[in-house]
């Protein structure tokens, strides 16, 4: 008798830190969501409540007054940039360091992947002079090229890993009927990778789109800041301008593109990170 | 088979020669570059640096803010790491043991935060500290604790502690997931034979469910000690900037001030020769101490 109710009462009881913790990850964003269409004095006066109307004027202001526009423009062209760049690098190298047995195949695979390991921040310091020395620094397409490197081992590792699942096979006959290693490449393997291809995609997108401190240390001047620097300015503003909903909109229009990718993408996002958390 | 050696070679050099130069020249060179920087007043320009051996050595250890920094760093970890693993843990033992129907909400609800920007992160979080307008605050005093509120990013004593909650906020998810991956390989008649011999749910995680996923337990501590030593300056410099009064200032931020703000470069990239050190030391220990036999039943 006792069995039949107390697994029920464990569930019950569970659900409420459950709750709880679904209330703390959802309640500030939300929040955030509905700051970005309040008034200073409504922030003021009731913070944690809902606004009179749903002004958009904070948007706006952010978008014209503090050239948000131009910062998702930049954001935008280095997340595209930066993940072109780093599948056209990684697809041809784990195709090779996962199928093609040369000399220090593993060797080069390890350097890869314990780049992972290292603390990137000792190599910033050089990496800022040998971009002003390649004219790469303050500008979109240095810091795309930056970001492109920095998911290399990430990608390579993800790439590789799925290409073993592929079957030899399919190599070998072609390879019988005349193909060329490149036509193996881009024709059979690539294709055959577009599940893992995409995974790393979307999780490089995000890290480009997010990505923050390389922008600060790279970029310098107003009209070439991405999103986060943008953001970061307005919020260092907003202690001396109280632009408070201006801060909160701003947030809202960096946040929407990962929630619609999240929205659609939300297992494969799980998966892509999980298993370049595995690499430890 | 067809195609001579010549053309093999030639496409390997394709596959790899054009990403390893890039590779080389933006990750390797500057991380070698680093250690030979560390050597040499290097401010300013490039041209301007004089060979001065172990002198910015001499200075770090002669720092009185390095061994706060070192603390600090430590302190996140410790603190991040029995954070997030304890409610990683309990949420990932929840959501696969217990029959919970709306299991696959919380799994989407608890992981999102991982995929935000640490500066949407820093600065949602800044705010919701912030004395006058917050969450916390005005939480505290709706609570009738008008006596626990404080400018929490801007008191000595708590700005550090405060930046544990965000990143614990934010890390969660990931661990919960590799978790749940791992008790989802746990075979169910280990737990089918615990039943039988009448353990109670309580006996069962310690005695299966925690040994089994041990190596997923061991990753994910690797994994947040890793990238606290090597990235939680990110979220220092975007929520309190070191301050006040550099107390919360860890390595990585005071190389960021050191190098970027004050153009001490050599002795930036020294601060960064520590971190490196200090993170590869403290993951060989922990490796070595977390090295325990794979069970098996």
């Amino acid at each position: 008798m006792k069995k039949k109710w107390q697994p029920t009462l464990i569930r019950t009881g569970i659900r409420i830190p459950l709750i709880l913790w679904t209330l703390a990850v959802l309640y500030p964003i939300i929040w955030m969501f509905i700051g970005s269409f309040k008034s200073n004095a409504e922030i003021y006066a009731n913070p944690w409540g809902l606004p009179e109307t749903f002004n958009v004027q904070n948007f706006a202001d952010a978008w014209n007054n503090y050239n948000i526009d131009t910062s998702v423009f930049n954001s935008a062209i280095v997340t595209v940039l930066g993940m072109v760049l780093t599948l056209v690098l990684a697809l041809p190298t784990a195709y090779a360091l996962e199928r093609l047995r040369f000399r220090g195949s593993s060797i080069l695979f390890t350097v890869y992947v314990s780049a992972m390991m290292i603390p990137m921040v000792l190599g910033w310091i050089p990496l800022f002079f040998l971009l002003m020395d390649f004219g790469l620094l303050d500008s979109i397409i240095g810091l795309s090229i930056v970001y492109a490197i920095s998911q290399l081992p990430f990608s390579i590792f993800v790439l590789t890993s799925f290409m073993g699942t592929i079957p030899k096979e399919l190599e070998e006959s072609a390879s019988m009927d005349g193909m060329s290693p490149y036509g193996i490449l881009f024709k059979i393997i690539a294709p055959l990778s577009t599940t893992a291809i995409i995974t790393v995609s979307i999780m490089n997108a995000i890290q480009f789109w997010n990505e923050y401190f390389m922008a600060l240390i790279f970029l310098n001047s107003r009209e070439k800041y991405t999103l986060g620097l943008a953001i970061d300015f307005i919020g260092s503003e907003a202690q001396y301008t109280n632009a408070w909903g201006t801060l909160f909109a701003s947030l809202t229009i960096a946040i929407i593109p990962v929630i619609v990718l999240y929205a659609i993408f939300q297992k494969r996002i799980a998966k892509g990170m999980t298993e370049g958390a595995i690499k430890g | 088979m067809v195609q001579s050696k010549k053309q093999k070679n030639l496409f390997l050099a394709f596959c790899l020669v054009p990403t390893f130069i890039l590779f080389a020249i933006f990750t390797l060179y500057p991380l070698f570059s680093g250690l030979y920087y560390s050597f040499f007043d290097w401010s300013g320009s490039s041209s301007n640096s004089e060979f001065i051996g172990l002198d910015n050595y001499k200075r770090l250890l002669s720092d009185n803010i390095i061994p706060m920094t070192i603390w600090h760093d430590y302190f996140l970890v410790i603190t991040k790491v029995f954070g997030i693993m304890i409610l990683a843990i309990f949420f990932a033992v929840a959501l696969t043991q217990l029959k919970i129907k709306e299991a696959p909400f919380y799994r989407v609800v608890f992981f999102f935060p991982n995929i935000m920007s640490v500066v949407v992160i820093g600065i949602l979080w800044t705010f919701i500290y912030n004395p006058s307008l917050g969450l916390v605050n005005s939480g505290l005093e709706f609570l009738g604790l008008e006596s626990w509120t404080r400018p929490w990013l801007g008191d000595q004593d708590w700005a550090l502690p405060s930046l544990v909650l965000p990143s614990v906020w934010a890390g969660i998810g990931l661990f919960m997931l590799l978790l749940i991956g791992g008790i989802s390989n746990v075979s169910k008649s280990y737990y089918e034979a615990a039943e039988i011999d009448g353990a109670n749910q309580w006996q069962q995680f310690w005695k299966i469910t925690l040994p089994l996923v041990w190596p997923q337990i061991k990753i994910s501590i690797l994994y947040i000690v890793i990238t606290t030593l090597n990235g939680s300056f990110i979220i220092v410099q975007i929520m309190t900037g070191g301050g006040p009064n550099n107390s919360t200032h860890v390595m990585g931020s005071y190389l960021y001030q050191q190098a970027f703000v004050q153009y001490n470069f050599g002795y930036g990239a020294t601060i960064g020769v520590m971190i490196l050190i200090l993170s590869l030391l403290t993951v060989l220990i922990l490796q070595f101490f977390m090295k325990r036999e794979k069970v098996q039943y």
